[in-house]
């Protein structure tokens, strides 16, 4: 049963991060009004967004309005299970980020602009994942692309210039196609609302149907670096690396996905969706993605590199998940949202650290460096796991529901490309793993040089809620429930039984 | 109540008297002008309130009544007067650091004293109801328009300033010509009255021609493409104040005669609007694009803005070629909602290039770092100029976008979006080299922020125009009767 409430949490969530903003834009000359505002609101998110998991599972809805800004739309945030669970780890992912972005960050020019547009990030990230209708989602979508450009660019340098350029070319041409898919969306249904199973209807004519789903896919797909739109992810790379752990981890790819998820599960709606047949090429699509992005993978030799393209393969789990329609793959998706956050963050934590600690960046160079920071590559190694799907860590979960939804669907070679996923998964984690435990480094006696405690600790928490997730999914007080509730909604059922 | 006229009356007689007045004291007169147009703008403002309480507000001049006596209107047309006094005294504001940098002591009360005539002509214009009247404030604010972009010496100013006289008294002329062919059918001038004796004088050529002349004209004066050749240039090289009054407001006078004009021929009926209404949609698309990629291969910043105006007003008359009540009213929302944004990213131009020097792109490098508010409020402009939702600039272009699916032309919504993906690319291009890049020139390195004085304008418009999509269902709102107006009954 589920009650609307109106609330003010659902807007003051964002605008938390977004005053952060300002007031280290009009404050940041002084680190120490910098740290601050930055922790504190950070914090403050936290406490706010994580007080409306109880209600959430309890079946409340919050609600705010602004108020319409264009006829018959209104500018309004809406706390949806699906929302909530994205707001979840963004808000959690935003503490640690700003705990290491601080370490990570000392020193570097132009600090104030980056912790200011790292919160406003943040703040859109927010935004989209409570946003009412369409067009909320939209403007907050577009909003991220122009905060997140200074931070891609951040070095100044003209690799960066052209990583920032590609990135834009990709993701505001996207934003383009968003925008005519929803131009055509409102004139068929005049409505852009997210609150529904499926705002669509199988009465309007399918070339324009069709027209929508490609506009719209190819818009956020961009985002969600689906093949062939993905070019821009490894060449954004050249950012610093707490903001590149955050957008991808959930800042920029996962609003793509998120996105998708809106409009597989809202827009068009299971039912619609299933008669419609446009989900099978979506899905082959992401699962083409899958298995070429880890071949690429497997080519890289700089570690952040590999990581890219290991995200790109990882994002297409979500897709794959959403487009094969059974309530059992689209749990998948949805908790992969968290599973792949938690673990891929803290691989470019770790990665952040050694480069930060010894100046290494490539895997070539990386032997015997699990002597010299122990519990920097043992988080490492619980994300590694995680990916490569071991039982009882989070990736796990992931491609279990996965697989079973495959089967529901009737489509078992998606359980092929899961276990060839995990295999090739093995075939570019397992290598950095032995370079790492086993063969000896340059200074095989030299004491252990951990990377110091600010940029450590939030890695080691990252690994442990990867465990956590794995472990102990099913607990009463995780967002797992959170996870059911949304398929549940989604797919009309009255509870959800995995 | 004389408020009305005294809208035209008050600049015009006070700009009239200022060079005598002031003739000994030319840096005082900015104290002159600005009371000027506060009081213009308390006028104004009592005006649109009553306006929004009771009806359309009519006075005949002299207590003679129309069709006989000259008459004014305060209507939905006239309510633009407001956006006009608004950002005139923002312009007003900004200029006085500007004119007394750039413009001898001697011309500087003329200088005001232009200004404030043109305030007075534009006032005159949109609130005149019968067309001679239209012609006469026409001709006042185009004349002080010209002397405006020739007060910036040198040679680009000046031959801008001959290009602009030349195309503008064709224009004039045409508007003149039109007016005769219609007071010879009609015996009257009032519109409302040619409106309703148009179809008894049963001559559907001379009524075409000069329906023909008008649109013409007034395209001209909208600086629709392909008559829009005289606007960069002048735009570009006036002085930066006056560039934003010309490209936020001047420029927009084409748009109230195009409305007008329409307003005429859809309530006479003899002929067919549908012709004009594919040639705006057709003109305004090409304008669109070609303004952006014209844009984007300019060097200089004030160009770029100059012909964005180019792209902005293709939007304006797409909107209003599409003739559905949505896209008229985005057409018209977009007017508001673009005087705005480029009159704030003039002033924010001019105030760049009065502490560096500078006008080439290039050459702004790295200034972000010396004159942060400044260089923000001009993106936050540029942003708001390309359209991102929840801009200004996002909801002419939603609505225009809408309103061309309501009729049954998808390609338009391509050419908005093309539209906008352009102008970003050269919007990025400023960003980046005002943010991104080291500074190439000793003159930035030792760059300050602006003024105060310039500050507040360029940042209260740059504020205004990322949060003005915000209010994007209000102003819709009240463009409302004005669009059910233009859009007419379905016959």
């Amino acid at each position: 049963m589920i009650t609307e409430l109106f609330d003010l949490r659902p807007i003051g969530a964002p605008l938390i991060s977004a005053l952060c903003a300002v007031g280290i834009m009009l404050l940041g000359h002084h680190s120490g009004w910098r740290i601050a505002l930055s922790l504190a609101a950070s914090a403050l998110k936290f406490v706010v967004v994580w007080s409306m998991l109880p209600g959430a599972l309890a079946g409340k809805v919050y609600f705010f309005s602004v108020g319409e800004i264009l006829p018959g739309l209104e500018f309004a945030f809406r706390v949806d299970a699906l929302g909530l669970f994205f707001g979840l780890v963004s808000s959690t992912l935003w503490v640690l980020t700003t705990i290491y972005a601080i370490a990570y960050m000392r020193g570097s020019h132009s600090l104030r602009r980056f912790f200011g547009f790292f919160a406003l990030c943040v703040s859109t990230t927010q935004a989209i994942a409570f946003a009412e209708n369409l067009l909320t989602l939209f403007i907050f979508y577009e909003l991220l692309t122009i905060c997140t450009y200074p931070l891609v660019v951040h070095s100044g340098t003209l690799e960066a210039r052209r990583a920032g350029r590609r990135y834009l070319i990709y993701t505001l041409t996207g934003g383009a196609a968003i925008l005519a898919g929803m131009i055509l969306v409102y004139q068929a249904t005049g409505s852009l609302s997210l609150s529904t199973p499926g705002l669509l209807e199988a009465s309007i004519d399918e070339r324009l149907l069709l027209l929508m789903f490609v506009l719209l896919i190819s818009g956020f797909g961009v985002k969600a670096a689906l093949m062939p739109l993905h070019a821009w992810l490894p060449t954004a790379m050249v950012a610093p690396t707490p903001f590149s752990a955050l957008l991808h981890a959930v800042a920029v790819v996962k609003a793509g996905s998120f996105g998708l998820m809106r409009v597989i599960y809202n827009i068009f709606g299971v039912d619609l969706l299933a008669t419609l047949g446009y989900h099978h090429v979506l899905a082959v699509i992401a699962a083409v993605t899958i298995l070429v992005a880890s071949l690429v993978a497997l080519r890289q030799d700089v570690l952040k590199r590999r990581l890219a393209w290991s995200t790109i393969s990882q994002l297409s789990y979500i897709v794959l998940a959403a487009c094969l329609l059974t309530p059992l793959a689209a749990l998948a998706a949805v908790i992969h949202i968290a599973n792949q956050a938690f673990a891929k963050i803290t691989l470019f934590f770790v990665a952040g650290a050694i480069e930060k600690t010894t100046g290494k960046k490539r895997i070539s160079e990386l032997d015997g460096i699990g002597r010299t920071m122990p519990w920097t590559m043992a988080a490492f190694t619980v994300a590694c796991l995680s990916f490569m799907g071991v039982p009882l860590l989070a990736g796990f979960i992931t491609k279990w529901y996965l697989s079973v939804g495959a089967l529901a669907a009737g489509a078992p070679v998606y359980v092929g490309v899961m276990m060839a996923s995990a295999i090739l998964n093995a075939a570019y984690w397992l290598p950095v793993l032995y370079r790492a435990w086993f063969k000896p480094g340059e200074h095989p006696d030299a004491p252990p040089r951990e990377a110091e405690n600010l940029l450590l600790w939030p890695t080691l928490a990252c690994a442990a809620y990867v465990i956590v997730l794995g472990v102990g999914a099913q607990a009463p007080a995780m967002p797992f429930a959170l996870a059911q509730s949304a398929v549940s909604f989604a797919f009309g059922l009255e509870a959800l039984t995995p | 109540m004389h408020l009305l006229p005294l809208t035209a009356l008050l600049p015009i007689t006070a700009g009239a008297l200022a060079p005598a007045l002031f003739y000994r004291r030319p840096d005082a007169c900015w104290w002159w002008a600005l009371a000027a147009m506060l009081a213009n703008l308390i006028a104004v403002s009592i005006l649109w309130f009553e306006l929004h309480t009771g009806t359309t507000i009519r006075y005949p001049l002299g207590g003679w009544p129309a069709p006989y006596g000259i008459e004014l209107v305060f209507d939905g047309v006239a309510a633009l007067m407001l956006v006009l006094a608004a950002l005139s005294v923002a312009i007003m504001i900004a200029s006085r650091r500007y004119i007394n940098a750039t413009i001898p002591k001697g011309r500087r009360s003329l200088a005001y004293a232009l200004v404030l005539i043109n305030l007075g002509g534009m006032n005159g214009f949109v609130a005149a109801a019968d067309l001679f009247n239209l012609f006469v404030f026409m001709e006042i604010f185009s004349i002080t328009a010209y002397a405006l972009v020739a007060l910036a010496r040198g040679p680009v100013a000046a031959l801008a300033a001959l290009k602009y006289l030349l195309v503008g008294a064709v224009s004039s002329l045409l508007v003149l010509l039109a007016v005769a062919l219609l007071y010879a059918q009609t015996g009257s001038l009032n519109m409302a009255d040619i409106a309703a004796r148009l179809a008894a004088a049963d001559a559907p050529g001379a009524s075409a021609l000069a329906l023909g002349c008008l649109v013409v004209g007034f395209l001209v004066k909208a600086a629709i493409f392909p008559l829009h050749f005289w606007l960069p240039d002048a735009h570009a090289s006036a002085p930066s104040p006056v560039s934003a009054l010309l490209s936020g407001l001047v420029v927009k006078m084409g748009v109230v005669g195009l409305v007008r004009t329409r307003i005429l021929f859809v309530e006479a009926d003899v002929v067919p609007v549908v012709l004009l209404d594919q040639l705006l949609v057709w003109l305004g698309a090409i304008a669109v694009l070609a303004g952006a990629v014209l844009a984007l291969v300019q060097r200089e910043l004030k160009l770029m803005l100059a012909y964005s105006t180019v792209a902005n007003m293709g939007y304006i008359a797409v909107g209003l070629g599409l003739a559905t009540s949505a896209a008229v009213g985005g057409a018209l929302a977009h007017t508001v909602y673009h005087a705005v944004i480029k009159t704030g990213l003039f002033l924010t131009a001019g105030s760049i290039l009065l502490c560096t020097g500078l006008s080439r792109v290039d050459d702004l490098r790295g200034l972000g770092q010396r004159m942060p508010l400044t260089c923000g409020a001009l993106v936050l402009g540029l942003l708001a100029a390309t359209g991102i939702p929840t801009t200004a600039g996002f909801v002419g272009k939603w609505q225009i976008a809408v309103g061309a699916l309501e009729a049954g032309q998808p390609w338009v919504v391509g050419v908005i979006l093309a539209g906008s993906l352009l102008t970003l690319s050269w919007a990025i291009r400023v960003i980046n080299s005002l943010f991104f890049r080291p500074p190439a020139r000793a003159r930035v390195i030792i760059a300050d922020e602006a003024p105060a004085s310039l500050l507040i304008p360029s940042v209260v418009l740059a504020l205004l125009a990322i949060a003005g999509g915000l209010g994007g269902a209000v102003l819709l709102e009240l463009v409302e009767p004005l669009t059910t107006r233009i859009v007419g009954q379905p016959s």
